[in-house]
Parts: C-alpha cells; sequence; structure tokens
C-alpha cells in the first residue's frame, strides 16, 4: 500500500471517531439518537479527505501517519468540546478550517522551507516581540496571573507564545547548523564537565535568558520550560554533548528556584501544587479550586470513564466546577468521560506523532531540516508534558493548551503550521533519490 | 431505553482508538526493523556529495593527525589546469583570481575568492564575500563549513574535490 492510500484508510478511524462521539454525547443530551451526528461525522471527514488530497498532490512522499494522528486528536478535541459548550465547538471547527487553509498555505510558500534560514534574524525578532506583547498595556491581559493573551478588539484573543515556539525553534535551527561544529571544537574541560567556548556560548545564554524573562514577564513556568526544553533538545541534537543539557538544566532550575520564592503569582502556583487539598488554599482565589476538582473528576473516571456527556461540569447553583474546562483542562474532562483509556489513547496518540517527528529528523538529509524537525517535535512533546503533567498534578499547572485538543485558535492554527512544516520536511527527506 | 446503546458507543469508541493506534504503532515498529536489516548490511559511509549532512558534530577531532593525514585539494576541471592535479592543504590555502595560493583563470572568480584552513583536526571553507559565491556540493556556502572527505567545492567554472 502507497504511503498516501495508508494516509487515507487512517483518516477513517478518525471520522468514525466524530460520529460515535457526537452520537454518544447527543443520546446524552436528548434521549434520543439523531442523524446529525453523521452529519458532523461526514463533515469532519470532508475536511479531512480535503487536507488528504491535498497532501496528494503537494507532497506526495511525507510520512502517512501525521495527518491522520492529528485528525484523531482533533475529532477527540472537536467531540469534548461539544459535550462542554455547542457554540464553543462551532468556533473550534471554524478555527479547523483556518488551520488547514494555513497549513495549505504554509506548503505553497514555504515549499523550499530552508528559504526560511535567509530570515532567521527577522523571525527570531517577531517571535520575542509576539512573547512581549501581552505585556503591552491595552491589548495585552491576564489570565489568573499570566500573561499570555492579546486582545485584537472586537474579534478575539490571540496567544502570540503558540506562534512564537515555531519561530524560536526555526531561529536555532538555522544558527545551530552553522555554529554546531565550533561549540563542539572549542569546548574545554573543566572539572569532568566539557564547557563550551565563552564566545560561541553566547547565543545559547541568549536563549536561557529568553526563557528567564518569559518568566519574569509573562509569569508563567509552564510555557517557559516548553521553550527552554525545545531550545536545548535542538542543542543536544546539534552538538551530541549532554553536558550542555546539564549545564543548561541546572541554569534553569537555579532560575526557576529564584523566581517561584520571589514572585508572588508563581510561588502562589507552586503552593497550590503542593499542597491543593488544603481547605484554606481550596477556597482562596486563584487557590487550588481548579486543580483539586481536576483530580477529582479524573479519579472518578475510573478505567472506562462514566460516558459521553456524563461528567459533571457545573455547579447546581450555577458557576463552574471545573473552570477552563474546554482548554486547561480537557484532559482531566477526557479521563472522567472515556477513563483511563481514554485518556491513555490521546496521550499514546500525541506519542506516536512526536515519534513520526523524531523519525522524520532521523530520515532528513540535510542538518537544518533534522535539526528543525527534532525541535518542533520536542517543542510538542514538552506541551504535551506541561499541560498534561500540570493536569495531573506533576508539576505546577499552568495554562498552555494540550495540542489540537484543547479548545482555541491561536493553538489549532499554529500547531497545524507545525504540522506543515514537518510533512515539508518528511517529504523532502523521503523523497526517492533521482 | 438507550442507556445500553450509549455505553456500547463508548466501548465502540475506544475499541476503534485502540485500534486505530496499534496499527500506527505496528507500522513505525516495521520500519524499526526495516532500518535494522539496513544496519546488517556492509556498513556504508553518509554518501558523498552531501556537505549539508548531518555528520557528527565532533566529527574528525578525536581522531586527529592519523598516519594517513593527507589533506588535499583536487582539481576536477578548471581552466589552466590538469584535472587529476593535486594541491597539499595542510597548511591553508586561499582561492582566487588574485595573488594567492590556488589562482583560478575563471572570469566568475573574484581576487580573493574562498579560503579553506585549518581549525583543530578539521579544515573549514570559507567564502571572503565573493561577488558570485563559493558552492559547497552546489549548494551555496553562507558561514564557514567543515569539508569531508569526497565534498566537491564549485567557483564559477571551477570545481575541486576535497580528499584527505
Amino acid at each position: 500500500m502507497s504511503a498516501r492510500n495508508r494516509e487515507l484508510v487512517g483518516l477513517i478511524p478518525a471520522s468514525l471517531l466524530v460520529t460515535a462521539g457526537f452520537a454518544g454525547v447527543f443520546i446524552q443530551r436528548s434521549g434520543a439518537l439523531s442523524n446529525v451526528s453523521l452529519t458532523y461525522g461526514a463533515i469532519f471527514l470532508g475536511l479531512c479527505l480535503a487536507g488528504h488530497v491535498f497532501i496528494r498532490v503537494t507532497l506526495p512522499h511525507a510520512d502517512p501517519y501525521m495527518f491522520p494522528l492529528v485528525a484523531l486528536l482533533s475529532s477527540f478535541g472537536i467531540v469534548m468540546i461539544y459535550r462542554i459548550n455547542a457554540t464553543l465547538a462551532r468556533q473550534q471547527a471554524q478555527w479547523l478550517v483556518l488551520g488547514l487553509v494555513l497549513f495549505a498555505a504554509t506548503i505553497i510558500f514555504f515549499r523550499d522551507y530552508r528559504k526560511l534560514e535567509r530570515y532567521r534574524y527577522t523571525i527570531v525578532a517577531v517571535s520575542l516581540a509576539l512573547l512581549m506583547l501581552p505585556r503591552v498595556p491595552g491589548v495585552g491581559y491576564s489570565a489568573n496571573g499570566a500573561y499570555l493573551g492579546i486582545h485584537v478588539p472586537g474579534l478575539f484573543v490571540f496567544q502570540p507564545a503558540e506562534f512564537a515556539k515555531i519561530g524560536l525553534v526555526i531561529f536555532l535551527a538555522s544558527y545551530l547548523r552553522d555554529t554546531r561544529q565550533v561549540l563542539v571544537m572549542g569546548a574545554r574541560r573543566v572539572l569532568g564537565l566539557t564547557l563550551p567556548p565563552l564566545k560561541h556560548l553566547g547565543p545559547v545564554l541568549v536563549i536561557w535568558g529568553i526563557a528567564m524573562l518569559i518568566l519574569v514577564v509573562l509569569h508563567d513556568i509552564g510555557s517557559s520550560l516548553m521553550f527552554y526544553g525545545g531550545l536545548l533538545a535542538v542543542l543536544y541534537v546539534a552538538t551530541n554533548r549532554v553536558s550542555f543539557v546539564v549545564i543548561g538544566l541546572l541554569a534553569f532550575a537555579a532560575g526557576a528556584w529564584y523566581l517561584g520564592t520571589h514572585i508572588v503569582h508563581v510561588h502562589a502556583r507552586v503552593e497550590t501544587w503542593l499542597h491543593p487539598f488544603d481547605p484554606r488554599l481550596y477556597h482562596a482565589p486563584l487557590g487550588s479550586y481548579q486543580l483539586a476538582n481536576s483530580i477529582f473528576a479524573q479519579a472518578a473516571g475510573g478505567l472506562f470513564g462514566q460516558g459521553f456527556g456524563q461528567a459533571q461540569l457545573t455547579l447546581p447553583g450555577g458557576g463552574s466546577l471545573l473552570p477552563a474546562a474546554q482548554t486547561d483542562m480537557i484532559y482531566a474532562v477526557i479521563t472522567n468521560e472515556l477513563g483511563l483509556f481514554g485518556a491513555t489513547a490521546v496521550l499514546v496518540a500525541s506519542l506516536l506523532f512526536i515519534a513520526r517527528g523524531f523519525k522524520t529528523a532521523l530520515l532528513a538529509r540535510d542538518s537544518f531540516s533534522t535539526l528543525l524537525a527534532s525541535g518542533l517535535s520536542a517543542t510538542l512533546a514538552l506541551q504535551v508534558f506541561v499541560i498534561v503533567g500540570g493536569v495531573t498534578r506533576v508539576i505546577p499547572l499552568t495554562g498552555v493548551t494540550l495540542p489540537f485538543v484543547s479548545y482555541g485558535g491561536s493553538s489549532i492554527v499554529a500547531n497545524f503550521v507545525l504540522l506543515a512544516l514537518l510533512l515539508l520536511i518528511s517529504d523532502r527527506a523521503r523523497r526517492p533519490a533521482r | 431505553m438507550l442507556q445500553p446503546v450509549s455505553v456500547a458507543l463508548k466501548f465502540a469508541f475506544l475499541a476503534v482508538l485502540y485500534l486505530f493506534l496499534l496499527w500506527v504503532a505496528w507500522s513505525a515498529l516495521r520500519d524499526l526493523r526495516r532500518a535494522r536489516e539496513d544496519l546488517a548490511l556492509p556498513s556504508q559511509s553518509p554518501p558523498p556529495g552531501d556537505a549539508t549532512g548531518m555528520y557528527a558534530a565532533a566529527d574528525g577531532l578525536l581522531d586527529g593527525h592519523d598516519a594517513g593525514f593527507e589533506p588535499r585539494l583536487l582539481v576536477e576541471r578548471a581552466s589552466g589546469y590538469q584535472s587529476g592535479a593535486a594541491y597539499d592543504l595542510s597548511r591553508g590555502a586561499t582561492l582566487g583570481r588574485g595573488d594567492v595560493e590556488i589562482k583560478l583563470d575563471d572570469p566568475f572568480a573574484s581576487s580573493r575568492h574562498a579560503r579553506i584552513s585549518p581549525q583543530g583536526h578539521v579544515f573549514v571553507i570559507e567564502d571572503l564575500g565573493s561577488t558570485n559565491g563559493t558552492y559547497l556540493n552546489d549548494e551555496p556556502l553562507n558561514g564557514p563549513q567543515p569539508l569531508h572527505p569526497g565534498d566537491r567545492i564549485r567557483i564559477g567554472d571551477s570545481e575541486f574535490s576535497y580528499l584527505q
């Protein structure tokens, strides 16, 4: 079976899932099976087919499993969001369409994605400016103390970090393509650790500074961990030196410790993480209410979950039992309704997608492609870790989205651009030699 | 009455989900097995002609100056030279139209066009701001790049290959 036909076959389960999911929600909601769920499934299948035909024409050799895996995650997301709020699901569907349009645009305009290298300084400048935007008065705003979004007046809320992550990875991949050999060559051994030469370490220190700045300026540990981890991964792939990673992690830990104890908002997040069931914190504003309830919800899910539409999300007297259920907490809702098995499936799907990304990095024939593919995959992997780790209380909870699943326009659109880049690299890498 | 349908739907959903994931995982596994078979074949060095390939960053650093380490620049075609002639590179060399070590009789070459110099145990080629650029394995050179045996260097109509 050719790669493209395998991709086509892979899209069928995703559409079945949408149909089954919507049917389940309808039964729960109105006590009747309606064929509207078939309509939703058909529309979703249509969208997937459009994407598939586009890939078939433009990228005939690209990895066959990435697109179906993304379709699966998106179908999961849209069913869950529909179950939480029908209006949001309609918006999410529109974002999916816009995401596919930008996906196509990326593939057309960056067909030779290596020309991105030429604009690396522009790209990094724009990314950093985007990151800082949420702090600009009048444009940015803060949610729960973290500055992550900007308002486009009258239109929508935009999360620049989602796009900045792609820009920063592109910059680092192209920068390290040129300097990685110098970084290793000039290295000296001090106390059993290999230290890179200071002159070339500069940019890496700048990256550390950026991550710390994100912490200070945006008050968010999660996204800075995601950025920094992704960048360290690229550095490791480029130089094959564990010591750089160790030094990097120590520097990050030192910075995070200092900020965790000195910035009120970050400190509060750490406190709720350590003691979520403390009644004082539970009832405090911005306390551990959300986190504790998410843990209760996941525990109630059991092995196979309570079934579609069964999760209790609002209180009888109004008010929310699980704040931000459609974005940060969507993993908890999935665990509650589909149980450990459903939630594991989401994680496995993400894992397989990331594995395909690294596989692409291994197949790529030039170092910029290898670095770019591994950086994009690592960033996505860390994003999944940061949000799922936050919801399951492995690390302090922060507001990043679960890629392709959570509600959120910027997240969906940016991740489709990321998918387009990975598919472009993969197509180039798997093209048979002339 | 619809309760059993609802439960059935949930399990159908999970079953489809896992069948799909198994399918993807199985294909990934098959890929790995194929990769291992490829490895079992007599090992090949990375195909020459791709300088931008992902060589290990520390390539050529540790083995140092072995007995057989003789960096040479081989003339493939260049006007005024016999193809097959080789230059000793062990102390580096500059290529160009002007008064340099390796003189090029090529209208597209600048007077000081490119330099090859030893850095540690590897040789690095660098374009010296030439007008028409230097090509390493048919890719325009930007920034210094280490040379690997078999790399082809093209300046205008002249072409060389690097050996060591």
